[in-house]
């Protein structure tokens, strides 16, 4: 019995052993993996979407030219003018609209805070939101809305002690981030390898992002107004050419 | 004796493996050294074990202890911005070495 304890006690020391090498094989997999940048997919998507840029541009300026020759003719001036506005509206944020896209949530961390860790650590910041937002752009969203506020040219996404303020609103977690595009497009820009998302999950925090056949994002609920900025007057240049 | 070591390895690592736990990237760096001193811990032991001078309380404590204690090195370290973990890698590494050259030996003269 009495050499049967160096074996037993030098196999268990080498089980936890196992488990740890096993624990940090996992963690540093994880990290690397992650961060192998799958460029082919990446640079076959940023085509696609110069692409259809191109097309639509193209397509823009077929109408503009169909537009101009209209005006000439004068007489359906008026319901160039009311599309003008229509499209004019939907830029704005003033409509509210409907389409496939994604809803991403973000939440505080339910772990518990460390003896000596700064409590900043474990909650979702207003610069978080705007990261996220920002790569929604980037990724071709149409419409984004923070828990229902529309996101519009002019709104801010700004830290209020506890609270976050977006259209002078106060709203707080968990974020609710929608956002209308192609939903492929908006989940891979957004999970983008060594991204901010990315980097959101690693802190702990609490992140999904889900794929949505149809959502519907309210439109701008408060007013615009220019108190001190003045149209300049623009010149028809366009037409020389 | 060798093999059901590493047979014991591999049972710890498939536990590890299926284990629904994923370290956190921050706490991998301070686990990475506290590995170091465990290997270091075990390697010790098993050249204890065929000099024939194993002792039970010193292999598990030194085990738990130095595990600890070189994690808590390293996090010490970066609160102060020493890189402390650098001793602890250099220590260990060198008597890993050490170890390793000893139970080499051992093996050599025992086939």
């Amino acid at each position: 019995m009495r050499d049967k304890i160096p074996q037993v006690s030098i196999a268990i020391v080498c089980l936890v052993l196992g488990i740890m090498l096993a624990l940090q094989f996992k963690a540093t997999e994880t990290y690397e993996a992650s961060f192998l940048p799958s460029r082919l997919e990446e640079l076959t998507q940023k085509l696609n979407v110069l692409t259809e840029e191109r097309d639509t541009l193209a397509e823009e300026t077929a109408s503009l030219r169909e537009k101009l020759s209209n005006v000439r003719e004068t007489d359906e001036a008026m319901a160039d003018l009311q599309e003008e506005l229509h499209k004019a509206n939907l830029a704005a944020g003033l409509v509210a609209l409907k389409g496939p896209g994604v809803i991403i949530t973000l939440n505080d961390s339910t772990r518990a805070l460390q003896p000596g860790e700064n409590p900043n650590a474990l909650l979702v910041h207003e610069r978080d939101i705007i990261m996220v937002i920002n790569e929604l752009k980037a990724s071709g969203a149409e419409a984004i809305s923070i828990n229902d506020e529309r996101i519009i040219a002019m709104s801010e996404v700004r830290c209020a002690g506890t609270m976050i303020l977006v259209n002078w609103n106060k709203i707080g977690p968990p974020f609710t981030i929608k956002a209308i595009g192609n939903p492929d497009m908006l989940e891979s820009g957004v999970l983008i390898k060594g991204g901010y998302f990315e980097t959101l999950k690693y802190l702990g925090l609490q992140t999904s992002i889900q794929k949505e056949e149809e959502i519907e994002i309210p439109a701008f609920s408060r007013t615009i107004k220019f108190s001190f900025g003045q149209p300049v007057q623009y010149t028809e240049t366009k037409e020389e050419k | 004796m060798g093999i059901f070591i590493v047979f014991c390895l591999l049972i710890g690592l498939i536990i590890g493996y299926n284990m629904p736990v994923l370290l956190p990237v921050i706490y991998a760096k301070y686990m990475s050294i506290a590995i170091l001193a465990a290997l270091d811990s075990v390697l010790g032991g098993i050249r204890a074990y065929m000099d024939k001078e194993f002792d039970n309380t010193i292999f598990i404590s030194g085990f738990i202890i130095n595990s600890l204690l070189a994690a808590g090195l390293a996090y010490l370290g970066d609160r102060l911005g020493v890189e402390l973990y650098l001793a602890a890698i250099i220590v260990f590494g060198v008597r890993l070495f050490q170890n390793l050259g000893i139970i080499r030996r051992y093996l050599m003269k025992k086939y």
